[in-house]
């Protein structure tokens, strides 16, 4: 088998370089946000995240053993 | 069937008059749109061990991480216009349209594993959670 499935992933700094641009130019500033969010309310949101980026990360990684003990076999 | 008794789709070639004209949606539905058709077919064979994605807990994954970007920004930006605005744009660029289809078949054969992996799920599951990271550290949250 030959995919090297890591290798597709987009890149993380063109993802944040495309966030980062369409928050700008809709005039979001930084400050703004900050003062929007309380910091109960940034905690909350990053336990969220951080929980999403587990189960995401189980997910690539549950498929990836696969790969693995598919490669064993060959 | 005799040939002339056949309904054939060029023979309908009516020229009516097409008046579309193009709408832009006033509002951009978010669209994912993937449909993964896999078929594994065993004959004749013994010890056969097969491995899939569970897709549904994919699909399910990429829908709590597209909700949670929409809970990160309605939080953030507190002016609807550019709130919605935003959502739009990030929304062009989680929109995907994807098709999966696979056809394992085994046949006489024995001690055979077949893993199968859906590698465009895997990918957009990722970029979403990049789009989410992004969110966040733009944010200042992590």
């Amino acid at each position: 088998m030959s995919h090297s499935s890591k290798n597709h992933f987009p890149s993380e700094k063109v993802v944040q370089v495309m966030v980062d641009s369409i928050l700008r130019k809709n005039g979001v500033k930084r400050e703004e946000l900050k003062s929007n969010i309380s910091e109960e309310q940034k905690q909350m949101l990053k336990e969220m995240v951080e929980d999403l980026r587990k189960q995401v990360e189980a997910f690539q990684q549950s498929n990836r053993t696969d790969e693995d003990s598919d490669e064993l076999r060959d | 069937m005799n040939r002339l008794d056949e309904w054939r789709a060029l023979d309908h070639c009516d020229d009516f008059d097409n008046d579309t004209t193009v709408k832009d949606e006033a509002e951009q539905v978010q669209k994912t749109k993937q449909v993964s058709d896999e078929w594994i077919i065993i004959k004749d064979s013994e010890r056969v061990e097969v491995r899939t994605v569970d897709t549904q807990a994919a699909l399910s994954l990429q829908a709590s991480i597209k909700v949670a970007i929409g809970v990160v920004l309605s939080l953030a930006i507190a002016d609807g216009d550019r709130r919605n605005s935003v959502m739009q744009e990030l929304q062009q660029v989680m929109k995907t349209k994807q098709k999966n289809s696979q056809k394992t078949i085994v046949e006489k054969s024995r001690n055979v594993v077949i893993n199968t992996y859906d590698t465009d799920i895997a990918v957009n599951i990722q970029l979403l959670l990049q789009i989410l990271i992004a969110i966040v550290l733009t944010l200042d949250i992590l």
